[in-house]
């Protein structure tokens, strides 16, 4: 009965598990609780992929983040807001601390409402700016909706986002039909700043722009950003992984753009068959949503090893002590977590690599680590290294420093002391030829010192050649 | 990618060519002109939307470029909503948007000098590629045409701007330590000639040893007189170097020292003897 009890808890454990890597707890943030009807498809997608949702509006009184000092979600999503502020249950500061501690936060904004000061300040805070006066529109005259847009021109349609370098995995646009749109409805541009920690995930086409609609109806003089440099979906990682989107457009995420049928505006007889069809909106939603809640992009480290590797040496794994130039092997066990399991973690292009630094301040090797079939296993994948410690003692670390753009921080060091050569694991004197003539010396002393003992002791005294000269030597030995 | 994006323009335009009927926007009157602050007017080239100027405009570091044209919307002058001036870097693909400033009767200039220019476009080693862009909202057909190539020319006497790569995360190059070398010896031919030559001491001396007198005929006699004590005098010198060498091979130093004080002693108190009588044949003058 026990058993089954605990098989269940296990069966329980196992389901709770298989979404998020960090949770289930959900906080959406709306306006009003009635709106959450427009997002019904989203929020029944996320509640389908076991997110437990709780819905709040900012002036809510049983509002918290924390709890004791513990996060009370696990995540969270702002749906735009038309309060100027969010109130002092939604400082930036509480959102800052909720980053820091792991918590991850969805924004999404939409030009048609100001975007709340405390919202505003936590993106400056991550160096996200966001257009003057809180009203940006983005619209672009060559790729809009035809269909719903026709005049205003504020429903960008754009393809799905690639990966922003060949060397990063493509999670947002792979396994996109051909010829799918996204559309961007009413939404708002940012720029970002230069930081390492900002990813455009979208990125506005190169005749874009954002202008102000309520001051440059007409014309635009003072530009606020446009092309490339507006973002209209970024993401920003933390050192600690915790993840923020801003998407600059929440009607993306509503019903009706799910699924929506779109066309392209006909651009002259050259582009008759301008591409019409249904938006990927809802894959995408998915795909951002489940790349912010961590359920995809996460990286776990399993397993760490090294051990010498010399021919005959103790097979100890995780040695303290090593000694200068032996070899060694390291090995390190990486799961990446794809919607619902770990999988083997791959890495995302040939050209991307996972590196091994040993390192005492500054690195003495930094080495591509190989994929080791051997010990790899359906869920996580080895990687490994082999070579020779350097020829300098101290206290070295593996260290293992894996951050790139949309993937989860692997930071992983492991100290080891390096000792110097004891005096007997050098070589002997008699293998170094240059050494010879010195020992050769020794010996030759050794011999000859036996030799003068021997003399000294046991020799006669020479008969002198006359004799008495001889005799005469001895007396006046004796008299001296 | 950037052939087919700057290749669409030209398509666009052509389609528009022939079909008149769609509305769209262009226009006319357009020059770009280098002024130069002590020299004046420079060079003035007429534009041309359907096909790019051949040869670079070229922008010195005190010069600036002025560009105006008169937006038309199906050849009836207009104010378009977007009227800009895209330079692009041509390596990176980097653009940089320059708003024109447009009348109400669809007169736009725009006034570029190289403060205006990001460090990025003013470090491009290539011509940035310009391209005007005239659209607005409603159904006209929007403008993207590559219009001219702007040359960069920077001050040979100024530092060039510097720029810094923002710090991206990715693969860092790879680091191999470099040993130290080993120790080398000499070649061995010619150690094993001074190695000879060491050994061959040896037999020098004891030969010369001999030359001058040197013999053991005293042997049986010293051993006839104090048999014990001789024997262990010698055996405990010859004992001595044996340790030595032993230690030399294998022994520890804790394992020699004991060894060693054992034969000091015996070295001692057998050399007492041994030598006395070494002595008595030295007073009794036969040494």
């Amino acid at each position: 009965m026990r058993s089954l009890i605990s098989f269940f808890v296990f069966l329980f454990a196992a389901a709770v598990s298989a979404l998020s890597t960090t949770g289930n707890r959900l906080l959406v943030i709306l306006d009003d609780v009635v709106e959450k009807a427009n997002y019904s498809k989203f929020l029944a997608d996320l509640e389908s992929r076991g997110f437990q949702l709780s819905f709040e509006t900012p002036k809510s009184e049983s509002l918290a983040l924390f709890h004791l000092g513990e996060r009370s979600y696990d995540h969270i999503i702002f749906f735009p807001t038309k309060t100027k502020g969010l109130g002092p249950k939604l400082t930036p500061n509480l959102l800052v601390d909720f980053l820091n501690a792991k918590g991850n936060l969805l924004v999404t904004l939409s030009s048609g409402v100001p975007t709340p000061n405390s919202l505003v300040s936590l993106l400056a805070e991550l160096d996200i700016q966001l257009p003057a006066e809180r009203t940006g529109l983005v619209v672009d005259h060559f790729n809009y909706d035809a269909s719903s847009a026709a005049d205003l021109h504020d429903v960008l349609l754009l393809p799905p986002p690639g990966p922003i370098r060949p060397d990063v995995k493509d999670f947002f646009a792979a396994g996109a039909p051909k010829d799918s749109l996204l559309a961007f409805p009413r939404g708002v541009g940012a720029v970002l700043g230069p930081g390492e920690l900002l990813t455009p995930i979208l990125r506005a086409p190169r005749t874009a722009y954002s202008y102000n609609p309520k001051e440059q109806a007409e014309t635009v003089d003072e530009l606020f950003a446009a092309g490339e440099q507006l973002a209209l979906v970024s993401a920003f990682q933390a050192r600690n992984s915790a993840r923020l989107t801003l998407v600059g457009s929440a009607e993306m995420l509503q019903d009706k753009w799910f699924d929506a049928e779109v066309s392209q505006p006909s651009s002259g007889a050259g582009k008759k068959a301008a591409a019409a069809g249904k938006t990927f909106n809802r894959e995408f939603a998915k795909r951002l949503s489940g790349w912010t809640f961590n359920e995809i992009g996460v990286l776990r480290v399993n397993w760490i090893e090294h051990h010498l590797d010399e021919p005959g040496a103790a097979n100890q794994s995780n040695p303290a002590i090593y000694r200068i130039k032996k070899d060694v092997k390291y090995t390190i066990s990486l799961s990446e977590h794809a919607w619902t399991a770990w999988t083997p973690f791959t890495l995302p292009s040939a050209s991307d690599a996972l590196q091994l630094e040993f390192s005492m301040l500054s690195p003495f090797h930094r080495l591509p680590l190989q994929p080791d079939p051997a010990l790899s296993t359906d869920d996580a994948a080895a990687y490994s290294a082999a070579f020779r410690l350097p020829d300098q003692h101290g206290i070295f670390n593996f260290r293992v420093s894996y951050k790139r753009p949309l993937l989860s921080n692997v930071e992983e060091k492991n100290t080891v002391s390096v000792r110097h050569m004891a005096h007997d694991e050098w070589p002997r004197s008699y293998v170094i030829s240059g050494a010879w003539p010195w020992i050769a010396g020794i010996g030759v002393t050794v011999a000859g010192w036996l030799a003068f003992c021997a003399l000294w002791m046991f020799s006669a005294p020479v008969p002198a050649p006359g004799g008495a000269a001889g005799a005469a030597r001895a007396e006046t030995k004796k008299t001296q | 990618m950037r052939f087919a994006q700057s290749f669409t323009p030209a398509l666009l335009l052509l389609a528009a060519g022939v079909a008149q009927a769609a509305s769209a926007w262009g226009f006319d009157e357009g020059s770009v002109s280098v002024v130069g602050r002590k020299s004046g007017e420079a060079v003035k080239e007429k534009l041309n939307a359907r096909a790019p100027l051949s040869k670079p405009v070229s922008l010195g570091s005190t010069d600036t470029l002025k560009l105006s044209l008169t937006a038309k919307d199906n050849g009836k002058a207009k104010r378009p909503h977007q009227a800009f001036l895209l330079l692009q870097e041509q390596e990176s693909g980097l653009e940089a948007p320059f708003p024109l400033t447009v009348k109400e009767n669809g007169k736009a200039v725009a006034q570029i000098s190289h403060k205006d220019l990001p460090v990025q476009l003013l470090a491009a080693t290539k011509p940035l590629k310009a391209s005007v862009v005239l659209a607005s909202f409603g159904s006209a057909q929007g403008l993207d045409a590559p219009v001219f190539e702007l040359k960069i020319e920077t001050d040979p006497n100024v530092p060039p701007p510097a720029y810094e790569k923002p710090l991206r995360y990715g693969k860092k190059p790879e680091i191999h330590h470099i040993f130290r070398p080993d120790p080398k010896s000499p070649p061995k031919v010619v150690s094993l000639f001074f190695t000879l030559a060491v050994v061959g001491t040896l037999p020098a001396l004891l030969i010369g040893w001999f030359t001058l007198g040197g013999n053991l005929n005293h042997l049986s006699k010293a051993i006839g007189a104090a048999p014990l004590s001789h024997a262990t005098f010698f055996g405990s010198i010859l004992a001595m170097e044996f340790v030595f060498i032993m230690y030399y091979t294998s022994w520890t130093l804790f394992q020699t020292l004991p060894v060693i004080a054992a034969v000091a002693v015996a070295t001692v108190l057998s050399g007492t003897k041994a030598l006395g009588e070494v002595q008595s044949r030295r007073l009794a003058g036969e040494r």
